[in-house]
């Protein structure tokens, strides 16, 4: 596997989508597979082939991975109790972009959080110019605002709530 | 995503618009002793020409919203500030080409008027105007 091996900067983060009206999200087995899979999401401009995806321009990309989460139990009048770990639930992204009302991307974004049913494979690809490490996942997007300010540049903000079991997977360019 | 724009196009637009806004007052960018002489004159310059830039590939910024100072210089301070109300009437607020044809296209153009002032040694009044450009990418 070509990992990176050096600190990457933030900015060299990119996120994309898969690009069909109606598309098949990944299975949890092909999220963390790169080749014909996740690869294929991912434009050229980061290591990727860019067939069946395209690129969502967003100003920052937000922390990203896993929640914490555990149920906890407690007995009255003691310190006894516990805290039991769960499994945790993929980390939702609220991401805000630059608005442009006829970005294919936004668009689609658009289209998905007005639908609400559709599921749709995201990666966020981390380039260095030559390898790529990717984190894939399943989601629906929801929470869309637009936020039009006198005085400041438009901003479009949604949020991918991850669905699916596992539903996220790590790749990277062999 | 959009690719950056070039200030060249600003340069020619402000210049153009503040003509066809003063005439027949002159417009010059940048300041010369020799203008000087003449009763009423303006200049401007530009600066704070900015698009952020965002995550991943370069083109990937957004709307640009640079500034142009105009200094507003008249022997007569009646002149002065009738200039400046003429720039304010005309373009505070204004949204659309910017320039006349072939100028460039503004969402909202922002007028600041920072001070008034004297130069003794010139013998001319000045006001100085602060004016934000929305540039739409």
């Amino acid at each position: 596997m070509a990992l990176i091996n050096k600190v990457m900067p933030g900015f060299s983060a990119t996120l994309w989508m898969q690009d069909d009206v109606t598309p098949t999200p990944l299975t949890d087995t092909q999220l963390a597979t790169w080749t014909g899979q996740v690869a294929d999401i991912i434009g050229t401009a980061a290591g990727g082939t860019g067939t069946a995806g395209i690129a969502v321009p967003v100003e920052a990309i937000p922390a990203f991975g896993a929640d914490d989460a555990f149920a906890a139990y407690s007995v009255a009048g003691a310190r006894t109790g516990a805290k039991i770990t769960t499994q945790n639930q993929v980390t939702s992204m609220t991401i805000t972009a630059a608005w442009n009302p006829a970005d294919a991307a936004m668009l689609q974004i658009r289209d998905d959080g007005e639908s609400g049913t559709v599921i749709r494979t995201y990666v966020v690809a981390t380039y260095d110019g030559t390898n790529t490490v990717a984190y894939a996942f399943n989601g629906r997007i929801g929470g869309m605002q637009w936020d039009m300010a006198p005085g400041a540049e438009g901003k479009f903000t949604f949020t991918i709530h991850p669905t699916g079991g596992n539903s996220y997977g790590w790749s990277t360019n062999p | 995503m959009t690719t950056q724009q070039n200030p060249v196009d600003y340069a020619v637009a402000i210049q153009a618009q503040l003509t066809t806004t003063v005439s027949p007052v002159r417009v010059y960018a940048n300041f010369n002793r020799n203008f000087a002489t003449e009763p009423k004159f303006l200049t401007w310059q530009l600066r704070n020409v900015h698009q952020p830039v965002y995550t991943g590939p370069q083109d990937n910024k957004g709307i640009d919203r640079p500034v142009f100072q105009v200094s507003i210089f008249a022997q007569s301070m009646n002149d002065a500030f009738s200039i400046s109300n003429t720039i304010l009437q005309s373009l505070h607020g204004y949204a659309g080409q910017f320039g006349g044809a072939g100028g460039i296209w503004v969402s909202k153009v922002d007028i600041d008027w920072l001070y008034n002032t004297y130069d003794n040694e010139l013998g001319l009044n000045q006001v100085i105007l602060d004016c934000t450009l929305d540039i739409p990418a």
